[in-house]
């Protein structure tokens, strides 16, 4: 794995007519990476996939793969595979014809197709189910047929569609271990596009989170998680308790308020509801809501700040609907934020 | 079992039998042994249906229907399939307007559609009888081409074309190779119902026809009103069963009611 | 969606210009000759004129009286025979439905000519009539209004039927129990309650009757001849016998205005229903 980039989008500029839905962006990515696109709806996440497979013309910028500009070669001659939300897979063509469909096009017949054809269907573990239409599989198996589409054409790039937001949950893991294995096997470049924090934290490298058409952050999936920068990424990732800093003070709704400890030179700080100390601390809450939740338990806290989510062991004693109780947001385990917006 | 409960069923028993009833007739009354039209008939022959196929107008004006209903439309499928096409898978600017222009032969009445193009297109321009019906056939098929194959197209998912592209196909071969075979049953569908309605279509035709050049429901109306014999009964027959066995069959193999 | 709008357009315009050039452009230029001035200009001179002659009148109120009575009569009729087969087991429904729709694949030439054999001179009805003593001399009732009106409602009536057949299939399942628990009697049913809830299936049906009717040739020319002109009828013989194109596009004009009206009417409640069924 080199440092130099494989793919790279540059000042990459999307529109459709006049609506421009991402903005100037610049993203490098290695090769061999398994990156995801996280945002919401409407972030430009899927708009930059289909740039990137040449389905979007793009408005300014450039993309570069392996070394070639390809801004403007078109999508049939990008060696570009995309695995599609609904796998797209041809309804008229069994599961054999759907795989050897982009092989015929480059030109193999015979023997060699058919070996190729066979092999990745047995890659995807579907080597008995060649003859059968797309409309007799599951959606699993819908979605390991269109995997092996578009990996016999051997793509520099492989794009994923939210790829695990149609499965059910035991399906979801046996589809991320299975993606896996195929960029390991492969080293095949991945991205892949979801708007489910979890399933980016699960089987990305590198996570990519988008905003507006806009990169709001990038890194590992621990950075992700642990380390947000913006009060954005920290929502998605789940800090639900969010403050803006002034003057070395947290601002709340009731004004600044000095926190129990030295406050990090930052423009906001989150906690998660587990970071959040409860019995103790400086500050005081009414209990306004409760729920058990297996090994956990969480309260939401009526508070001076506003409220506040709170999560403890379950082990520990229970507090009852509309108790005081005293509270603490230390200023240690919070996530600095530098951007709050 | 009261009133109330016998009355319903009833009615439809009696409207049933209007609909079908004049048909059932037409069918007994073509096996007439006897020289006029007349029911009960009088007699059992097949004279009627045999002598159908003897009379050299009807199979002139036969073969004249089954050129128009064939090619026209054929050829409003093809204006019809890229139009569809266009509308279903395309930003196009002024869909609405173009939607519109085509599907407007449907709601003007055939016979000022035929008269308007014998006296501003057929006259001016010298256009020939048969050119002229093919003309006026293939727009009064295309509202129906153009309907039918964009239910089948909006039935289809567009990112199998996307997919096909991606594969190294290009834009038309993609069209050919997975959009194509998924919506033959639409076009099919098209097919029948632009053949029957151009087949059966009188108004349009009624003006473009000329000496020696009708089509065939034409032929029947002037065969009628100068022969009073059950040879129009047998051909209607014949025709009706026609249909209705393209139609059946249609919806057998196809599921045609999907379409329509 | 694609994006490309030259490719769009190339696609898309020879269909359209198709259309305009050989339907929408004559058209329109027939129906601008019942607006123009033989002298220059524009005038509405020629409605006047048509409407001045009785003649004239009386074909434009036969013609609407008959398009009326018999959407009338279908919708009658329609709602009795829809309710009937939407109430059957699923199996017979299909049939029955299956024999509704089985006259329209016929011609519409075979289906007003049977009528000949029915109403003519020594037809059934006239055979009947003679055998019970309610008329020693057969009746004429080929080209008469009554004969016309058999032979429309005959033709139409299926649409009416199929479009009520909806309309009640997709009227909630416990709309009628509820009333009829309520107390209402089978009169207040139908009328507080079936009727508001097909009121579409009613219009589309009633609008596809009303326009089919108006703008049939053949059952008006064979089974009403020269005596019953109807506008179609007699727009043809106005060009084909007195070789008067502008008071043919003056009645082409009605037809249209009149099929466009009716066919507006059929979007907006379409549209009123398609707004009505907001997601959740």
């Amino acid at each position: 794995m080199s440092d130099a980039p494989y793919l790279s989008l540059e000042k990459l500029t999307l529109a459709y007519g006049d609506t421009v839905a991402v903005a100037n962006l610049d993203l490098p990515i290695r090769k061999g990476e398994l990156v995801a696109l996280l945002g919401p709806s409407g972030c430009g996440k899927t708009t930059t996939m289909r740039a990137i497979a040449g389905l979007l013309p793009v408005k300014s910028g450039h993309v570069r793969l392996d070394g070639a500009d390809i801004t403007r070669v078109p999508a049939n001659k990008r060696a570009v595979g995309l695995v599609f939300q609904s796998y797209a897979l041809f309804p008229h063509l069994s599961v054999y014809e759907n795989v050897a469909f982009g092989l015929k096009l480059k030109g193999m017949r015979g023997t060699g197709l058919d070996a190729k054809v066979r092999s990745g269907l047995t890659s995807v573990g579907l080597s008995s189910f060649a003859n059968r239409k797309p409309a007799e599989l599951s959606g699993g198996q819908q979605q390991r047929v269109a995997l092996a589409r578009s990996m016999v054409m051997e793509p520099k790039v492989l794009l994923l569609d939210e790829p695990l937001s149609n499965l059910d949950a035991r399906l979801r893991l046996e589809m991320r271990t299975e993606l896996q294995r195929v960029q390991k096997e492969t080293g095949v470049t991945m991205i892949f596009v979801t708007h489910d924090q979890a399933e980016a934290l699960a089987l990305a490298d590198r996570i990519v989170v988008m905003k507006n058409g806009k990169i709001e952050q990038i890194g590992s999936p621990e950075d992700i998680y642990n380390r947000p920068t913006s009060s954005f990424v920290a929502d998605f990732v789940g800090f639900e308790n969010i403050f803006p800093i002034e003057q070395g003070k947290m601002k709340t709704s009731s004004g600044l308020i000095d926190l129990s400890g030295p406050a990090p030179s930052a423009a906001g700080l989150a906690w998660r509801p587990r970071m959040v100390t409860l019995g103790s601390g400086p500050f005081r809450g009414t209990v306004r809501g409760t729920s058990f939740a297996g090994d956990s338990r969480e309260y939401l806290l009526d508070t001076p700040f506003g409220p506040i989510k709170a999560e403890v062991e379950a082990s520990q004693p229970a507090h009852a609907l509309g108790s005081d109780l005293s509270f603490d947001l230390p200023a240690e385990k919070a996530a600095p934020l530098s951007r709050f917006a | 079992m009261s009133a109330r409960s016998l009355f319903i069923p009833l009615t439809l028993f009696l409207v049933l039998g209007f609909l079908i009833g004049p048909f059932l007739i037409i069918v007994a009354a073509s096996f007439s042994g006897g020289e006029t039209l007349a029911f009960p008939p009088q007699g059992f022959s097949l004279r009627w249906i045999l002598k159908v196929f003897t009379v050299e107008s009807f199979r002139a004006s036969f073969g004249m229907s089954m050129f128009l209903a064939i090619g026209g439309t054929a050829a409003a499928l093809m204006l019809g399939i890229p139009a569809s096409y266009a509308l279903s898978r395309y930003k196009l600017p002024g869909a609405e307007i173009v939607r519109t222009v085509v599907s407007a032969p449907i709601i003007v009445p055939g016979i000022i559609v035929g008269l308007a193009l014998l006296r501003y297109i057929v006259v001016p321009f010298q256009v020939g009888i048969t050119p002229a019906l093919f003309l006026a056939h293939t727009a009064l098929v295309l509202p129906y081409a153009v309907r039918v194959v964009s239910a089948s197209l909006d039935n289809l998912r567009s990112d199998i074309e996307e997919a096909a592209v991606l594969l190294g196909s290009s834009r038309l071969g993609a069209f050919f190779r997975v959009v194509m075979p998924n919506i033959r049953g639409g076009i099919l569908s098209a097919f029948i119902l632009g053949f029957v309605t151009s087949f059966n279509q009188v108004p349009v035709s009624l003006f473009l026809s000329g000496p020696g050049v009708r089509t065939l429901p034409i032929d029947m109306i002037a065969y009628m009103e100068i022969v009073f014999d059950p040879s129009v009964a047998a051909l209607s027959s014949l025709l009706a069963f026609l249909s209705i066995g393209i139609v059946f069959a249609a919806e057998r193999f196809l599921g045609f009611s999907r379409y329509v | 969606m694609f994006q490309n709008r030259a490719e769009a357009l190339a696609l898309a315009l020879p269909a359209a210009f198709f259309a305009a050039a050989v339907f929408l452009m004559p058209v329109a230029i027939l129906l601008s000759d019942g607006f123009r001035n033989p002298v220059g200009g524009w005038t509405i001179s020629a409605y006047t004129d048509f409407f001045a002659d009785p003649l004239n009148r009386t074909v434009f109120l036969r013609t609407l009286r008959l398009g009326a009575i018999v959407t009338v009569v279908s919708a009658v009729l329609g709602y009795a025979a829809a309710f009937a087969i939407v109430n059957l087991e699923p199996g017979t429904k299909g049939k029955m439905t299956g024999l509704v729709v089985l006259p329209l694949m016929i011609s519409p030439v075979a289906r007003t000519y049977a009528w000949i054999v029915i109403l003519g001179r020594t037809g059934i009805v006239n055979q009947a009539l003679q055998l019970v003593g309610l008329t020693d001399a057969p009746l004429r009732i080929l080209f008469s209004e009554t004969a016309v009106f058999v032979g429309l409602l005959q033709l139409f009536l299926p649409l009416m039927i199929i479009s009520l057949i909806s309309a009640l299939e997709n009227m909630p399942k416990d709309a009628v129990p509820a009333a009829r628990v309520l107390g209402a009697n089978w009169f207040q049913v139908f009328w507080k309650v079936i009727l508001p809830l097909t009121k579409e299936g009613l219009v589309i049906g009633g609008t596809l009757v009303f326009t089919g009717s108006l703008t049939a040739y053949i059952t008006p020319a064979i089974l009403g001849g020269s005596k019953v002109l109807m506008l179609e009828t007699l727009l043809y013989q106005q060009v084909s016998v007195s070789n008067n194109f502008v008071s043919a596009s003056v009645i082409a004009f009605i037809l249209i205005v009149m099929s466009f009206a009716a066919n507006i009417l059929l979007k907006r409640v379409a549209t009123a229903r398609n707004k009505q069924r907001v997601p959740q």
